[in-house]
């Protein structure tokens, strides 16, 4: 167990003061901007990166620190999850058509939950975003222009991390958990590599190659992957107490928006 | 922009040949007979319809039937069922040389997500890799024929089909009639931007297909269509 920073029993609870959100680009039709007084945190990092351990102790500090959380992620909606995962099996879809699918999921969770859970003030912890979206249809040759117009339905967080962790360190975690590595998360569908292992580092490096591009235009933060969960668990967590105070972001708009 | 640029350079042997109308318009009629009349020749054709492909379709009924879809689903849902399409079909099937019929193309994204409420520049956006028809034809009736075709034949509507979910009517009819009444304003619109073919869909079932073939061997050498038959080699 995570030890507390601070003792929630004794801390008074902060309303956190709610800062103006926008959309990336042209958004969504019929959304009232002011009506979301939540928070939107964004986690991104590859499987293995500590994204997932770090969002279920955001999770546990803000609900002690009494905010209402919600948890989101990719390939969690109703409406095309089954497809998706039929499409993902047979392994017969396009670059186009499979970050459609995901666009698809996207837009429909964030209608029926990242939205209605912002209207009602909750915290909404993301586990990846647009941006894990953007990098895979980039790093399969899909234009960079038509990928930020698919995205301008996104809203823009309030703060967004990307974990970063070396290739190597990445297959080492993943082993240590299952001792196999993802057909996906190798990129097997489109390296041309029949080594897993090789597709795999080479693969999660253009991935990172694409995360460090896409800071250059979204402006979000890259952490160190590599450093103690508690220290990243603090990092997070001093960030996300300013986003609660309502400190500006530093995200920044796609120039084609 | 970057996505046209690239576009325009590729050009492949086959030729691609749309279809847009409103509902009842009888443009499903009339690209099914152009079908036949080019299969008869033992040309190389395909006919696609919109909404069709396998691996999509059982997410989009679900979507409709439990009403589950925004105007920004419904529009993603139905760009991921073209592209499917579109790169598994169409562009190695144009690659070919085959003669690739579209019940429907990017225009009717075009136009139905943009009633819906969806971004203009967004939709077009989505759409925006994909190549431009040789020929599209718009089947253009009177509104009021295009309603009397469908509500006669299959008074039972649905809710999307309605367009029920922009709350325009209770009245389901009244819907269907607002709703494809915007549509056609959307398709007139578009009509001289994409170079539309227009073709006077109050006439007979006949006299279309007359004007339609007519104007098809006017801009496509239709022999170099046609299937090469294979001899048979004997040992």
């Amino acid at each position: 167990m995570a030890a507390p920073q601070s003792n929630p029993a004794i801390t008074p609870i902060v309303v956190p003061n709610p800062t103006r959100k926008r959309f990336y680009g042209k958004g969504l039709p019929g959304i009232d901007l002011d009506s979301l007084t939540g928070a939107l945190v964004v986690v991104e990092g590859a499987d293995g990166s500590g994204r997932s351990t770090q969002i279920k102790r955001l999770a546990q500090w803000l609900e002690a620190s009494g905010h209402a959380t919600v948890s989101v992620g990719l390939k969690r909606s109703g409406l095309i999850s089954e497809e998706l995962d039929h499409a993902m099996e047979g392994k017969l879809v396009s670059a186009r058509t499979m970050s459609l699918f995901y666009a698809t999921d996207f837009a429909d969770q964030l209608e029926t939950r990242i939205l209605p859970a912002l209207r009602s003030g909750s915290i909404v912890l993301a586990d990846r975003y647009i941006y894990t979206l953007i990098a895979r249809g980039l790093v399969r040759g899909l234009e960079e222009e038509w990928l930020h117009n698919l995205y301008g339905v996104a809203l823009v967080p309030d703060a967004v991390f990307y974990l970063r962790v070396s290739p190597e360190e990445l297959i080492q975690r993943t082993f240590a958990k299952q001792f196999e590595l993802d057909y996906w998360e190798s990129g097997m569908d489109f390296t041309g590599n029949r080594d897993m292992f090789e597709s795999f580092l080479d693969y999660q490096t253009l991935i990172q190659e694409q995360f460090e591009h896409l800071k250059g235009i979204y402006g979000f933060t890259i952490l160190n992957g590599h450093r103690p969960v508690e220290v990243l668990r603090a990092q997070l967590q001093r960030k996300i107490e300013g986003v609660l105070k309502g400190r500006k972001s530093t995200l920044t708009l796609p120039p084609t928006a | 922009m970057a996505i046209e640029a690239r576009q325009s350079k590729e050009k492949y042997p086959g030729k691609l040949i749309a279809v847009e109308g409103l509902d009842g318009s009888g443009k499903s009629t009339q690209i099914r007979l152009l079908h036949k009349w080019f299969e008869l020749q033992g040309a190389k054709v395909f006919r696609t319809e919109w909404n069709s492909s396998e691996m999509v379709k059982s997410a989009t009924r679900r979507g409709k039937s439990n009403e589950m879809l925004t105007p920004t689903t419904f529009s993603l849902i139905h760009a991921t069922d073209f592209a499917d399409r579109y790169e598994r079909q169409l562009v190695p099937l144009l690659k070919a040389g085959y003669l690739v019929l579209c019940d429907r193309y990017v225009y009717t994204a075009y136009a139905r997500d943009v009633v819906r409420g969806c971004s203009h520049s967004w939709v077009r956006g989505l759409y925006a890799y994909a190549l431009n028809p040789d020929i599209t034809f718009f089947f253009k009736a009177s509104l009021e024929t295009s309603l009397d075709r469908i509500l006669q034949g299959r008074p039972q509507l649905k809710f999307f089909e309605a367009g029920m979910d922009l709350r325009l009517s209770t009245d389901i009819y009244e819907s269907f009639k607002i709703f494809q009444g915007k549509q056609f304003e959307q398709y007139l619109a578009m009509s001289t931007e994409f170079n539309f073919t227009v073709i006077d869909a109050n006439q007979r079932v006949e006299v279309q297909q007359e004007v339609v073939r007519k104007l098809i061997q006017d801009q496509i050498n239709l022999p170099s269509f046609i299937r090469r038959q294979h001899k048979r080699r004997r040992r």
